[in-house]
């Protein structure tokens, strides 16, 4: 019987992705479905919580060459 | 400020985002056929994979309306 589920689609490459898949992994409460190498399909009340988890860990990734730091 | 602006250029590029439903679960491959292409004829479907037979679709109410005169067809 087919269904309809409700969430976020989210495309974007797939380094972001397996980050996004790792995230997910620890309590499996953010992807609904892996689609492919970049595309998921997320719960829609994960999407800030996601975008800010992204954030802190590119952050973290991209310190030693680019401070985030305002420059001005 | 020009640095912020591209950090939020970055930001986009990194992840686009769409709220929609996720169609899965289908009966037969004909079912899900003529479901995806109502959903791109009407211009709601934004990815799909044949092989999966899945499909996102920005929109559900005319997706369930098709489905529902389809089933009362056969």
């Amino acid at each position: 019987m087919v269904r309809a589920i409700r969430g976020v689609l989210i495309e974007c490459e797939p380094a972001i992705k397996s980050i996004i898949v790792h995230l997910d992994s620890a309590n499996n409460d953010i992807i609904i479905e892996d689609l492919d190498e970049t595309h998921l399909v997320v719960k829609e009340n994960m999407v800030q919580v996601l975008k800010q988890k992204l954030d802190d860990r590119l952050k973290e990734t991209y310190r030693p060459e680019e401070p985030l730091e305002d420059s001005e | 400020v020009v640095d912020q602006i591209r950090l939020w250029q970055l930001e986009n590029e990194r992840m686009r985002t769409m709220a929609g439903f996720l169609f899965k679960d289908f009966d037969s491959a004909e079912e899900y056929l003529s479901l995806s292409e109502y959903a791109e004829e009407i211009g709601v479907l934004v990815w799909k994979n044949d092989r999966k037979r899945m499909f996102f679709a920005s929109k559900f109410e005319q997706l369930r309306d098709y489905l529902k005169s389809r089933k009362k067809a056969e």
